[in-house]
């Protein structure tokens, strides 16, 4: 795919920062909170992160018929996942090529085409210009409607996730997730029925950084036991599970992408404290080991959570996806989602709905736990010495397992930032490369 | 002069599509195969400019590619906001292989429902 076809101008790439190695080394497991502070780190982020990687953008299921849409962002950048005539799904940016305003208000809806308020473009759901107030003036300076239609994202999806990218030169998205693939299956194709969102977005805003967020779920349950323990003694009248005491946990990642796991089944969803969620998962694990095979149905509802890089997360068993949007270098705008099995009996789906409201949501004693935390991971930053101090990233260095059938990069345990690691690893290694091309595979060396 | 002019072959259209006819003496037609039934109505929308042949047609109603305003093809009766102006219709003539428009002529459901 070239760039004249999805008519996107690319981005020339600004020279890389100079200091890169002495923020972040991963090598050493040290990293500074001044990546989670600075304006600068922030604009090359969304230039060459955000205007890179591919993105989450919807779940099939929230966009079934033709000309269903909803409204996102990839980044900072507004855009639309819209539904087309012929079933397939484009991604177009949420601003008028003519001078900028944004296009289509709404955060869903169905729409034969979407109306420029300022001039009157109209676009139809494909995003082509159909049509513009005072139309026959244009055609004195030659105007070729076919050139100014909406601008387009690459867009490609993987069992009901759609994803999409402003990068020409970005790999497939298959190539992307890697052996992550393996692993997403133990949510997107435990069933025969695959997977659908239940309710609507929920959106708040939290004061930190998208990498503390992201890199939380790539791979940190270490605070779970710590931070939630008064949540789930709540919740669930008891103490978090002693993670360390797991005969069977791993940490498995892949550029960036990371997914730490154990295999007891219903261990994340026990905290809604639901006993119809817990049986479900019980009588689908059996139905999960014909199509994925023993080892992954065990994997449902168990103590994990995942990353994909660079902003896309979900807790298994509570069932919660959802992106970490980047609004500053201090600020995330939190989009939520719940995601259930479709062919789930209705009450548990429900219940599925309202657990996750209770604990992931900003309703949700668990994400109050998380929240306060990061955002004062964030602004500790502020201060201009301690920005400059090390942060310890070094948990579980040299615990790579070498003997395992296990997909991707694969450590011992989940106590361990090894998926955090290889995350800022491949934060830095975009950073500083000037193009897909020069993006060091790091694949079976990291530590 | 004769006022008749060729829109299509008569199995050109399928049902339920519709096609632009260029006409430079009482502008571009355009005609609808509906369930069968051929009409033919104006191809420029009566809110802006249009080509209705664009449009989507859907139960009788073509809907305008630009505003989405909409006209019933039968009578040519603007039906939906923001067309106001009703659709010049024209009579269809149908003979073994072809179909006509008459452009002199309104379409006899349009002069049934006294809009022409
Ligand atoms: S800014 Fe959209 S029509 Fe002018
Ligand atoms: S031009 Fe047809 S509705 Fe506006
Ligand atoms: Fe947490």
């Amino acid at each position: 795919m070239d760039n004249n076809l999805i008519k996107l101008k690319p981005i020339e790439a600004s020279p890389a920062l100079p200091n890169l190695d002495k923020l972040c080394d991963m090598e050493a497991g040290r990293m500074s909170g001044k990546i989670f502070w600075d304006g600068d780190i922030y604009e090359q982020e969304l230039e060459k992160i955000f205007a890179r990687c591919w993105l989450f953008v919807a779940h099939e299921s929230q966009i079934p018929k033709a000309g269903d849409y909803i409204a996102t962002t990839m980044g900072e950048d507004e855009v639309l996942v819209v539904r087309q005539k012929d079933a397939s799904i484009k991604v177009l940016i949420n601003a008028c090529p003519h001078r900028g305003n944004k296009v289509c208000f709404a955060e869903a809806g169905n729409a034969r085409g979407f109306i420029c308020n300022y001039h009157g473009w109209a676009f139809g759901t494909d995003g082509a210009l159909r049509g513009m107030h005072e139309s026959g003036v244009y055609e004195d300076s030659a105007f070729d409607k076919s050139q100014h239609g909406l601008r387009e994202a690459r867009v490609d999806s993987y069992k009901g996730l759609v994803f999409a990218t402003f990068a020409a030169d970005a790999p497939s998205l298959a190539e992307y997730l890697g052996p992550m693939a393996w692993y997403l299956d133990v949510i997107l194709d435990n069933d025969e029925g695959g997977t659908e969102f239940a309710g609507g977005c929920i959106r708040s805003t939290i004061e930190c950084n998208w990498k503390i967020a992201a890199e939380n779920f790539v791979g940190d349950i270490l605070h779970a036991g710590w931070t939630h323990d008064s949540a789930a003694r709540a919740m669930l009248g008891g103490a978090v599970a002693q993670v360390s005491d797991f005969p069977e946990s791993w940490s498995v990642n892949w550029n960036g992408h990371g997914y730490e796991f154990a295999r007891d089944l219903v261990g994340n969803a026990a905290v809604l404290g639901e006993s119809a969620i817990n049986k479900y998962l019980h009588l689908q694990a059996p139905k999960a080991a014909e199509r994925l095979g023993e080892f992954r149905s065990r994997m449902l509802g168990a103590v994990s959570s995942f990353t994909l890089f660079p902003n896309f997360s979900f807790l298994p068993g509570q069932n919660t996806m959802r992106v970490w949007q980047p609004r500053g270098p201090n600020k995330i705008e939190l989009y939520t989602w719940v995601i259930v099995n479709k062919n789930a009996p209705q009450d548990v789906k429900d219940k599925w709905r309202r657990g996750a409201m209770m604990t992931f949501s900003p309703t949700g004693v668990f994400e109050m736990d998380d929240g306060e935390n990061w955002e004062y991971c964030t602004k500790t930053s502020r201060g201009k010495v301690t920005r400059y101090q090390d942060l310890y990233v070094g948990l579980g260095m040299n615990t790579r397992l070498a003997d395992t059938d296990l997909p991707g990069n694969v450590f011992k345990g989940q106590l361990n930032e090894a998926n955090s690691r290889a995350f800022y690893q491949y934060w830095k290694d975009l950073l500083k490369a000037p193009s897909w091309a020069d993006v060091p595979d790091r694949n079976g060396q990291l530590r | 002069m004769t006022t008749r002019v060729l829109l299509c072959q008569r199995d050109e259209l399928t049902p339920g599509s519709l096609k632009k006819v260029p006409n430079a003496e009482v502008g571009d037609i355009c005609v609808y195969n509906l369930e069968g039934q051929y009409y033919a109505t104006a191809d420029l929308c009566t809110h802006a400019t249009a080509s209705l042949a664009e449009g989507d047609l859907e139960d009788g109603l073509i809907t305008c590619p630009v505003h989405w305003g909409q006209f019933d093809v039968r009578t040519g009766e603007a039906v939906t906001f923001p067309c106001e102006k009703h659709l010049r219709t024209y009579q269809i003539i149908v003979t073994d292989k072809e179909v006509f428009a008459d452009v002199a002529k309104e379409a006899e459901e349009a002069l049934a429902a006294d809009l022409a």
